[in-house]
């Protein structure tokens, strides 16, 4: 299993390396969108934007502190 | 149903584009199917050839993908995209002329498609066939429909931007940069020119675009008309808007992975295609949780679908998102896709996401535009009623026959005798797959049936609609929302 884990470190290339901080930048900025649209204390903000498309044109806002 | 708040709305918006955009999509349809069902009766029937190249299987299917993918879908695209972002962001349009220039421009690029594709000229990369001067042309106008939806967006009188425009959004930008970077090639003539790529690299990049062509044009985008066309059909929010928000963040970050399962068993390296594989996997979850966010939004009114025919379209659209975003994953994996590459299946599962999801949700949310927009109500309820039924009918055909075609196809290939050596030759297997091919011929005619019952209904609406003085009246502001 160490075996195919194992990195050569030295062996990384630029493109290697843009790769891997992408790809470790993405899961953080992932796990912080869950963390944030799951707390319980976002719901009722988030949840009120589902009515957006049920406002009459004209009175936008008034469901979700449009202007 | 048209209301006094869709007469508000002709007078408050652009949707003249719209309009064209919408009438343009149904004819796409009629001619995308037809041309699916000419070349799918050439493989059953090969005589249909006539030994004329103009119309050989060869030349007419990147034509047949073409009409559909980029016709069909872009007009329904552009035209839910503008008429979604004004309703929900409270302002017309940015640009009305560069809305006119992007009507104008794209169907300059499917008019020369129809022309050079059958002509032979090709950069022969899938999905992406046409030559560089159309690939420029389609970039300048991409562009164009993606500047005017973000300055509409800029200006709009709500806070909060509604998540059909982040989907929308997410498959505009994406698209140039799949586009432009597939596209990259060198010219040397009008009409040829060689891939920037070659090899292994070359494969990639075309796998790259291909499965994100699916990902986010043929998902994402479809998405946004799902996330609004169905809680503003079905007269109700959507189930859960946090789970939209979490459908939408993942999908942008998980679908650009996956090309590489296009690639299992080849020069690709095998960690590549491992790696593909594990975020098809992972992509499920993601998939699942929109359907369910979106078939959820009926809760505790399902008895709609009984009398509801538009409805109807969109939540089986919602049921085939979800097969066939659980059979792609299953397909991906290299256990799976030893049997099931380069056969049939992969027709099959393309057809279920084509026909089942991106064309049920399209002419959901083009029937629901039809009276929102000409301001009258079908011209014939039962014709979508019949429509659902040939289009539905004609897709379980279609994608049992090339299931059954392909599972045998996968197990022919591999099939030995004792002594070591193939069981069947290949052709064997191709004379095996008639029967199959005969019956996909007749799901897709099905289909098309359907196609030509729903432009026949919408031209005699919008005759009704010319008739009846009913969009004159909506924008004088004079029409009783009886009447309408």
């Amino acid at each position: 299993m160490s075996d195919y884990f194992y990195t050569d470190w030295a062996a990384m290339t630029a493109a290697d390396w843009v790769g891997t901080v992408l790809t470790v930048v993405i899961f953080v900025v992932l796990s912080l969108i869950y963390f944030h649209v799951f707390r319980p204390r976002n719901k009722e903000r988030l949840e009120s934007y589902k009515h957006i498309p049920f406002d009459n044109d004209g009175d936008f806002g008034e469901h979700h502190g449009g202007n | 149903m048209d209301t006094t708040s869709d007469q508000i709305a002709e007078r408050k918006y652009n949707f003249d584009v719209v309009r064209w955009f919408t009438i343009m999509a149904v004819v796409y349809l009629v001619l995308g199917a037809a041309i699916g069902v000419y070349i799918a009766s050439e493989l059953a029937w090969p005589a249909l050839n006539f030994d004329n190249p103009y119309i050989s299987f060869g030349r007419l299917r990147p034509l047949h993908t073409n009409t559909v993918i980029f016709a069909f879908g872009g007009c329904t695209l552009m035209a839910t995209a503008f008429y979604t972002v004004q309703r929900t962001c409270g302002t017309p349009l940015w640009s009305e002329k560069l809305a006119r220039f992007t009507f104008w421009g794209w169907n300059a690029v499917i008019v020369l498609a129809a022309i050079t594709l059958p002509l032979g000229f090709t950069q022969s990369k899938e999905y992406a066939e046409l030559e560089w001067p159309i690939d420029i042309l389609i970039a300048v106008v991409w562009i164009a429909f993606t500047l005017n939806f973000i300055m509409t967006i800029a200006i709009r009188k709500t806070k909060h931007i509604y998540v059909s425009n982040w989907f929308f959004l997410g498959m505009m930008v994406m698209i140039i940069y799949l586009h432009v970077v597939n596209s990259l090639a060198i010219p040397v003539g009008l009409f040829k020119s060689y891939s920037l790529f070659s090899g292994v690299q070359d494969a990639m990049i075309q796998w790259w675009w291909g499965h994100n062509a699916v990902g986010f044009y043929l998902t994402a985008g479809f998405l946004g008309i799902m996330y609004y066309f169905v809680p503003k059909q079905a007269n109700r929010p959507v189930y859960s808007y946090r789970l939209s928000v979490i459908h939408f963040w993942a999908l942008m970050f998980g679908y650009v992975w996956l090309g590489a399962h296009h690639l299992h068993y080849t020069a690709l390296p095998d960690w590549t295609g491992s790696l593909g594989a594990a975020v098809s996997l992972a992509m499920i979850i993601p998939s699942w949780g929109g359907a369910v966010n979106g078939m959820m939004t009926l809760s505790g009114a399902w008895d709609k679908l009984r009398t509801d025919y538009v409805l109807r379209f969109l939540i089986i659209a919602l049921a085939f998102y979800a097969m066939s975003t659980f059979e792609g994953p299953v397909m991906a994996l290299k256990t799976v896709n030893a049997l099931s590459h380069y056969t049939d299946w992969t027709i099959g599962h393309v057809h279920s996401g084509a026909l089942g999801w991106v064309a049920g949700i399209s002419i959901g949310a083009i029937y629901h535009l039809m009276t929102r927009l000409w301001h009258t109500k079908m011209w014939s309820e039962k014709l979508i009623n019949v429509h659902f039924w040939l289009a539905t009918i004609g897709t379980v055909l279609y994608i049992i026959s090339m299931w059954v075609a392909g599972i045998m196809q996968g197990l022919m290939w591999r099939a030995y005798d004792s002594f070591g050596t193939l069981a069947y030759t290949f052709i064997e297997s191709v004379a095996a797959m008639h029967p199959y091919y005969a019956m996909r011929a007749i799901g897709g005619t099905l289909f098309f049936l359907g196609a030509v019952v729903m432009l026949f209904n919408v031209l005699m609406t919008v005759l009704q609609s010319h008739l009846g003085g009913h969009l004159r009246q909506a924008r004088a502001g004079t029409l009783a929302p009886a009447s309408a």
